[in-house]
């Protein structure tokens, strides 16, 4: 099977079907997108929450890295190939506290997650499941097929969104 | 073509200064650990795009140890320890007493100061050469897949490019059981300051 590997601060939108996959999600957040009429699967992984934030924007700017561009991109891109955006519907993973001991990093991965379901909520798009938070980073499948997404982490065995 | 942040010779003085630094850090190490023998390679300093920075440590699913140091002051930058999970087993195994070694609290705890002391020593030989005030926050400590620990990280330090300057050092042990990374992010305005200092242009 086709599988679509995403860096961070980086997307892709596949049809019919294949694996959306991206791996090491710490306080970064996996945005799968999906329309389950066409099976469109389309998947970002958000570094920071809000662009708005960096004033000074690279020349080169890169709108996969933030929660505030990348989900419109990413909506704009499935719509290219066919998706709605009302037919959409969004599951999320990552956005957690890794270092213990320490507040540095925790309130940038809570930050991704509730900017994440704000943009969600701005566009109208539902969150059908999420597996958020924790002191655990995640690998993220998504088969576009079934839109089925199954979370992987180290020692705590597999789980399905 | 936007203007690169950083060009060669900027980061060979980078690569110097990692080598200084980390020549300090690898001695206070080599000190804790008594008969086993530290080797550092040569540091890489490297201007790396943001997507493969996570890539960097071997493996993004890679399970590893991260001990994590923010330094605040005259300028800011993030330091990471990061070692496999094993060779984490192996340091503190050297470091425990017997009859401890299945104490968890006490292998991260020490796993933790190893780290703490390897990034202040490599913080005080930077200050020093620099005359820059670095005031390192308490260490952190994550064991996870490595791409979530570095991404975090760079979160962390709020990365603004897309492409970022990265200072790289790999120890080991004589037989290769304890093996580790330091890598060493500045801020942007962290570089400029440190040129600035040195004076390069």
């Amino acid at each position: 099977m086709h599988i679509s590997r995403v860096k961070i601060a980086d997307w892709a939108v596949l049809k019919g079907g294949g694996i959306l996959m991206t791996i090491g999600l710490g306080s970064c957040v996996g945005v799968a997108l999906y329309d389950v009429q066409q099976k469109i699967g389309g998947l970002a992984h958000i570094l920071l929450s809000k662009s708005r934030e960096f004033p000074q924007r690279a020349a080169a700017f890169n709108p996969a890295k933030f929660a505030d561009t990348a989900i419109p991109l990413l909506v704009q891109e499935m719509e290219r190939v066919g998706g709605k955006k009302s037919r959409l519907r969004a599951k999320i993973a990552g956005g957690s506290q890794l270092f213990m001991n320490q507040k540095i990093g925790n309130s940038v991965g809570e930050k991704n997650v509730l900017t994440t379901r704000q943009v969600l909520g701005e566009l109208g798009i539902p969150i059908a499941g999420e597996d958020v938070g924790g002191n655990y980073g995640r690998t993220l499948r998504f088969f576009v097929e079934s839109g089925l997404v199954v979370i992987s982490t180290v020692g705590r065995g597999e789980k399905e969104v | 073509m936007g203007k690169k942040i950083v060009d060669a010779y900027k980061l060979d003085v980078l690569k110097e200064l990692a080598n200084i630094g980390m020549g300090h850090a690898v001695t206070a190490l080599a000190q804790m650990l008594g008969e086993e023998k530290i080797f550092m390679d040569v540091p890489v300093a490297t201007l790396a795009p943001l997507q493969d920075v996570p890539e960097l440590l071997g493996g993004a699913e890679l399970p590893v140890a991260g001990v994590f140091i923010a330094a605040d002051g005259d300028i800011q930058l993030k330091i990471l320890f990061v070692l496999p999970l094993d060779s984490a087993l192996n340091l503190t195994a050297l470091l425990l007493p017997g009859g401890w070694e299945d104490a968890e609290e006490l292998k991260l705890s020490a796993l933790l100061e190893v780290g703490n002391i390897l990034t202040s020593s490599y913080l005080t030989a930077l200050s020093l050469m620099t005359g820059l005030i670095l005031l390192p926050s308490p260490p952190a400590i994550a064991m996870d897949m490595s791409a979530a620990i570095i991404s975090t990280v760079m979160a962390a330090a709020h990365i603004q490019d897309d492409e970022l300057v990265l200072m790289q050092t790999t120890l080991s042990s004589q037989e290769k059981r304890i093996t580790g990374q330091i890598l060493m992010l500045p801020d942007r305005g962290a570089l400029n300051k440190i040129f600035s200092l040195l004076g390069i242009r």
